[in-house]
C-alpha cells in the first residue's frame, strides 16, 4: 500500500514539507517527534524513575530502592483505601450504567430531530465548570440543601439527613451524577450501530420485544456497555479533586492521598509511587476493557 | 499522427515492492504524437509503469528516458506530463474553472491569460458553460472532461490516463472513447492509456502493449494484437479465440505444420521468428478466430478442414456464436464459430453436422 | 414492532429523572444570578443582573478569566501546529516508530490527568523550569494533543491521496499543495478541534492546579475561593461561561460534521 499524502513521501526526490527543502523536512520531523517525547515521554519516563527514589525527613535521596513500595504494602492505611477506591469507583461505574443504559436506549429509540437535540443536552452539563458543578451538588446534598428541604417539606423526614454530607457516600453521588453522561455516549453509540434490519428479522421470527431486547439488542450493545464502565472507572478513581471538595475528613479516597504527597506530607517519591499504583490499575482497567468491548462486535 | 520519433524510452525497467516483483525487465519506446495502450488484467503492472513515467514511484531498476535524457530521479512536478487519474482526482473545494487553471496559476502564469486559456480548454471538452460550478455537482462523465482538460491545458509532452472510464456506464464509456480519440487527434499530444478493458483498447490505439504478471507481452497495433497473438496469453485475453493444443510438425515456408488432437493444422507464423525456430515435437497452439471459420463444405485446398456437430447456437445481437462439438483424440473439443446473425433465424440447428472451414492465413501459432 | 405504553413510560421516566439530576447542578447557580441572596436564602421577589453587574467589578475574577483565554488560546495555537505535524508524519508512511509516536500523544489522554500532571510537575522541579503561565500552557497542550491530532489525522486521512499527486503533477511545489490543496481541505477540521480545544482548555483543573506558579486562571481561582463560599458574582460568571461555551461547542460540531456531497447522475 502506497503511503499517504502527507510530509515525508519518499517520491523520486521530489520536495516535500512547506518549503520544499530537505533541511525543513528533517526540521520538522524533530520536532513531530521531539516534542511529544519531551514533554510526554520524558516526563513519564521520570515520574517512574522518580517513584524509587526516596524521602528522608526532608532530604531527598536520588538512589534507587523499593521503600515507597514497600512502604504501601506496609502500612495498613494505603492497601485498605486504594482497596475502597477501587471499589467506590466500581460502584461509580454501576451505578452510571445502570441510569445510563435506559437513557440511551430512549435515546437510541427516537427519531428525527430531536434525539440529536437531546443528546445535545445531555452534554451540555460537562461544558459548566467542573468546581462549581461539584460546590453546587454539595450544596443540594447538604444540611440545609435542597434534597433535604424537599424531603422535609414532603414530611419524609424530620431532620436533615446527614448521611450524605462529607462522607464516601457523597463522593459515591457525586461522582456518578458528573460521569452519567460520560456513560452515555458509548452505549448510545453502540445502540445506534445496530443495524435496524436485525431488529425486524427478529420480529419476523416471532420474537417478544423483550426477547429480541434480551437476544439482540442487549449482546450486540454490550461493547459500549464495557466502553462505558471503562470510561467512567478510569475517570473516576482519577478524579482527586471531588473527593476533595465533597469527601469531608471520612471520605478519602486514594487520589488524596496522592494529592497530599504533594502538598502538607511533601514526599514527592512516594506519591509518584502511589501515582505508579493508580496508573497500573488503568492500565489494567483499559485493557480488560479493550479486550472485552472488542470481542463481539457488529462488524463494519 | 505517430511519428517515428520516439518521445519516451524505459530500459530495463524493474519494480518491485519490497520483496515482490511487480514489474521485470521492461523495455518500451513510446513514439511521439502515438496514442498507445497498456493493456492487461489488476495485478499485470500496468498502472505501476503508469505510476513510473509520472514520477509517482521510482524504479527499482532501469531508466526513464525523455528525449534521450534520463529522467529518472526527476520530481513529478518537473516532468513535462500530466495524468488524468482514475478518481479524477478533482479539487473539491474549487470550480471547475480553478480546477482548470491550477497547473497555470502554479507556474506563476499571470490572471488573465489563466481565463483565457481555461475558456479554451473547456471548450474543446465541450464544458464551457459549466465554469463555475463545482465538482460535486458535475455528473461522471463531465468530471472526467473536466480532468482532462485540466490535463490538457499545460500543454504537457505526453498524457497520462490511468483508466479513467472505468467508473462510467457502457454507452458513455463509447461516447467517451471516441471523444477521446477525437481530442487526441486534434491536438497532436502523445496519450498514454492504462485499460483493463480489450474493446477499448482496439477501438482507441494506435499501439497496443498488452501486459501480464509484469511483463510486455507484446506491442503492436490493434491488429496485429488480435489476429496474430505471440504469446498464449495473448491468444486467450481477447476474447473466444479458439486455442488448439497441439505438437509442431514441418515448416514449409511461411506456414507450419501442428499435430493437434483434432487432425493437422496449417498456420502462417509470418513474423514470429521463435515459431519457425522451435523444433519439431514442441507443444504450441493453433490460434484461430471464431468469426474466421467459414461453413461450406467447398473451399480453398489450403485451408484447415473439421467436421463437427453444432451442440449450441445462441443469438448474441449483431452475431450469432455456433458451440460445435469436434471428435479429438482425448473426447470432444469444442469450437466456437460465430457468424453474422440472420433475421430469419440462424442457418444451423442443435444437432446439425457440419464442416468448419478457415484459411491457414486466419490461423496462428503460439508456444505452449 | 411497537413498545409496550408501560416500556416507554418507564424509559421517559428514567430519563427525566436523569435529566433532573444533571440539569439540577446548573440550575442552582444559574438561577440564583438572577436573584439576589440574602443569609443563605434566595429573594424570589425581584429578578435583577446585580450580579451580573458585580462581576464587571470584581477585578480578581477578570484578571483570572483573561489568563485563562491566554492560556486556552496559546495551548490551541501550539497543538494545532504540532498536531498538525504530527498527522502528517503519520499518514505518510508505515512504521513502528510513526505507532509509537501516536500512542506517546494519546497518553496524556487516556491517563488520569492527576498522572499527567504530577509528571509535569517533577519534570519542571527536576530541570529547573520555573512553574508560570508556561507550564500551564504545555500542560494543557500535551492534554488537548492528542484530540486535536486524531480530528486532523482523521480528516487528512479521508482526503484522496491523488488529490496531492494531482497537485504535483500538474507542477506545484511542496508548499503549493499544502496551501492550496490540504490546508483548504483540513481547514474546517482543524477549526473545530481548535474550538473544542479550547473549550477543554478552559475548564481544566486537576492539570492546571499542579502545574501553576503563582498566576490565577479562573479553575485555580474557583478552587481557592471553594473554601471561603462563593460570591453571587460567580454565578452570573459560571451562566455566561455556560452560554458562551454551548456555543462554541455548537460551531465546533458544524464544522466537524462531514461534508454532504451533492450528488447528480447524469
Amino acid at each position: 500500500m502506497p503511503p499517504g499524502v502527507g510530509l515525508g513521501r519518499r517520491v523520486a526526490g521530489l520536495p516535500v514539507g512547506p518549503a520544499g527543502t530537505d533541511a525543513l523536512r528533517r526540521l520538522t520531523i524533530a520536532a513531530a517527534y521531539g516534542l511529544p517525547m519531551v514533554f510526554i515521554l520524558a516526563p513519564l519516563a521520570g515520574f517512574l524513575v522518580y517513584s524509587f527514589f526516596w524521602v528522608d525527613h526532608t532530604e531527598m535521596h536520588y538512589d534507587i530502592s523499593l521503600l515507597n513500595y514497600e512502604r504501601f504494602f506496609a502500612e495498613e492505611t494505603f492497601p485498605r483505601v486504594f482497596r475502597q477506591t477501587c471499589v467506590l469507583c466500581l460502584e461509580v461505574s454501576f451505578l452510571t450504567i445502570l441510569f445510563a443504559y435506559p437513557v440511551a436506549y430512549f435515546l437510541a429509540g427516537l427519531t428525527g430531530r430531536k434525539k440529536y437535540i437531546l443528546v445535545m443536552m445531555l452534554l451540555v452539563p460537562l461544558l459548566m465548570s467542573y468546581i462549581i458543578k461539584i460546590y453546587a451538588i454539595r450544596s443540594i446534598l447538604g444540611g440545609n440543601g435542597f434534597l433535604n428541604r424537599a424531603l422535609l417539606a414532603a414530611g419524609l423526614i424530620d431532620e436533615p439527613l446527614t448521611i450524605f454530607v462529607f462522607n464516601l457516600n457523597t463522593v459515591l453521588l457525586t461522582l456518578t451524577v458528573l460521569l452519567i453522561p460520560f456513560a452515555v455516549l458509548p452505549i448510545f453509540l453502540s445502540l445506534e450501530r445496530i443495524p435496524r434490519n436485525l431488529l425486524e428479522a427478529s420480529g419476523d421470527l416471532g420474537a417478544s420485544n423483550w426477547q429480541t431486547f434480551a437476544r439482540v439488542i442487549l449482546p450486540l450493545s454490550l461493547p459500549g456497555v464495557i466502553a462505558a464502565s471503562t470510561f467512567v472507572f478510569v475517570l473516576a478513581i482519577g478524579d482527586f479533586l471531588t473527593p476533595q471538595m465533597v469527601g469531608g475528613q471520612s471520605g478519602f479516597t486514594f487520589g488524596r492521598i496522592i494529592y497530599s504527597q504533594f502538598g502538607a506530607a511533601f514526599n514527592w517519591p512516594f506519591g509518584a509511587a502511589l501515582s505508579v499504583i493508580l496508573a497500573i490499575v488503568v492500565i489494567v482497567a483499559i485493557a480488560i476493557g479493550a479486550r472485552f468491548g472488542s470481542k463481539r462486535g457488529i462488524a463494519p | 499522427m505517430a511519428t517515428d520519433r520516439i518521445l519516451l524510452e524505459l530500459r530495463a525497467v524493474s519494480k518491485s515492492f519490497g520483496q515482490t516483483p511487480v514489474l521485470e525487465a521492461i523495455d518500451l519506446a513510446v513514439r511521439d504524437g502515438e496514442f498507445i495502450t497498456i493493456l492487461g488484467p489488476s495485478g499485470s503492472g500496468k498502472t505501476t509503469i503508469l505510476r513510473m513515467i509520472g514520477g509517482f514511484t521510482e524504479p527499482t531498476r532501469g531508466v526513464i528516458l525523455l528525449d534521450g535524457r534520463d529522467i529518472t530521479a526527476v520530481p513529478i512536478n518537473k516532468r513535462p506530463f500530466n495524468t488524468v487519474f482514475q478518481d479524477y482526482a478533482l479539487f473539491p473545494h474549487m470550480n471547475v474553472a480553478d480546477n482548470v487553471g491550477y497547473g497555470l496559476k502554479v507556474r506563476g502564469v499571470a490572471g488573465a491569460e489563466v481565463r483565457s486559456r481555461v475558456g479554451q480548454a473547456l471548450e474543446l471538452v465541450q464544458l464551457g458553460q459549466l465554469a463555475q460550478r463545482y465538482p460535486a455537482q458535475l455528473s461522471g462523465g463531465q468530471r472526467q472532461r473536466v480532468a482532462l482538460a485540466r490535463a490538457i491545458i499545460c500543454q504537457p509532452r505526453l498524457i497520462l490516463l490511468d483508466e479513467p472510464l472505468a467508473a462510467l456506464d457502457v454507452e458513455l464509456r463509447r461516447q467517451m472513447q471516441s471523444f477521446l480519440k477525437d481530442i487526441q487527434r486534434e491536438i497532436k499530444t502523445t496519450f498514454l492509456f492504462v485499460t483493463h478493458d480489450q474493446e477499448e483498447a482496439i477501438a482507441m490505439a494506435d499501439r497496443i502493449c498488452v501486459m501480464n504478471f509484469g511483463r510486455i507481452q507484446q506491442l503492436g497495433s490493434p491488429h496485429e494484437v488480435y489476429y496474430r497473438p505471440r504469446t498464449e496469453f495473448v491468444a486467450r485475453f481477447f476474447g473466444d479465440n479458439n486455442l488448439i493444443e497441439g505438437r509442431l510438425a514441418a515448416t514449409e515456408g511461411r506456414y507450419r505444420r501442428i499435430e493437434t488432437a483434432l487432425g493437422p493444422l496449417v498456420c502462417a507464423i509470418e513474423g514470429q521468428p521463435d515459431v519457425a525456430d522451435a523444433p519439431a515435437g514442441r507443444r504450441a497452439f493453433a490460434v484461430f478466430r471464431p468469426e474466421a471459420i467459414a461453413l461450406q463444405a467447398a473451399c480453398d485446398s489450403d485451408a484447415n478442414r473439421i467436421l463437427g456437430t453444432v451442440a449450441a447456437v445462441s443469438f448474441g445481437g449483431a452475431s450469432t456464436v455456433a458451440a460445435v462439438d469436434v471428435p479429438s483424440d482425448g473426447g470432444v473439443h469444442q469450437v466456437r464459430v460465430k457468424m453474422p446473425s440472420q433475421v430469419d433465424g440462424a442457418r444451423i440447428g442443435v444437432g446439425d453436422r457440419i464442416t468448419l472451414n478457415w484459411r491457414a492465413d486466419a490461423c496462428r501459432l503460439v508456444l505452449a | 414492532m411497537k413498545r409496550s405504553k408501560l416500556a416507554t413510560a418507564a424509559l421517559v421516566f428514567i430519563t427525566g429523572l436523569v435529566f433532573v439530576l444533571l440539569y439540577g447542578p446548573i440550575f442552582v447557580p444559574i438561577v440564583s444570578s438572577f436573584f439576589t441572596v440574602k443569609q443563605g436564602q434566595i429573594d424570589w421577589s425581584a429578578a435583577n443582573f446585580d450580579a451580573y453587574v458585580q462581576l464587571t467589578n470584581n477585578e480578581g475574577i477578570l484578571e483570572a478569566v483573561k489568563n485563562t483565554m491566554i492560556v486556552g488560546f496559546s495551548a490551541v495555537i501550539c497543538s494545532l501546529v504540532l498536531g498538525t505535524l504530527i498527522a502528517f508524519y503519520y499518514d505518510s508512511g508505515r512504521s513502528k516508530a510513526r505507532s509509537f509516536l501516536q500512542f506517546i500523544v494519546f497518553l496524556p489522554f487516556l491517563m488520569p490527568p492527576i498522572i499527567t500532571g504530577l509528571s509535569l510537575l517533577i519534570f519542571f522541579r527536576e530541570i529547573d523550569f520555573a512553574r508560570s503561565m508556561v507550564t500551564i500552557v504545555i500542560g494543557h497542550t500535551v492534554f488537548v494533543l492528542a484530540l486535536v491530532y486524531r480530528t486532523i489525522l482523521v480528516r487528512l486521512q479521508s482526503l484522496s491521496r491523488s488529490l496531492a499527486e494531482a497537485s504535483y503533477d500538474l507542477g506545484a511545489s511542496g508548499w503549493q499543495t499544502f496551501r492550496y490543496i490540504l490546508l483548504p481541505n483540513l481547514s474546517s477540521a482543524m477549526i473545530g478541534a481548535a474550538v473544542l480545544a479550547f473549550a477543554l482548555s478552559f475548564d481544566e483543573t486537576m492539570i492546571t492546579i499542579l502545574v501553576t506558579g503563582t498566576q490565577n486562571t479562573l479553575p485555580i481561582r474557583l478552587w481557592a475561593m471553594m473554601r471561603l463560599g462563593f460570591t453571587p458574582d460567580i454565578n452570573a460568571l459560571v451562566a455566561i461561561i455556560l452560554g458562551l461555551t454551548t456555543v462554541l461547542c455548537l460551531v465546533a460540531a458544524r464544522h466537524l460534521m462531514p461534508k454532504e456531497p451533492v450528488q447528480r447522475e447524469a
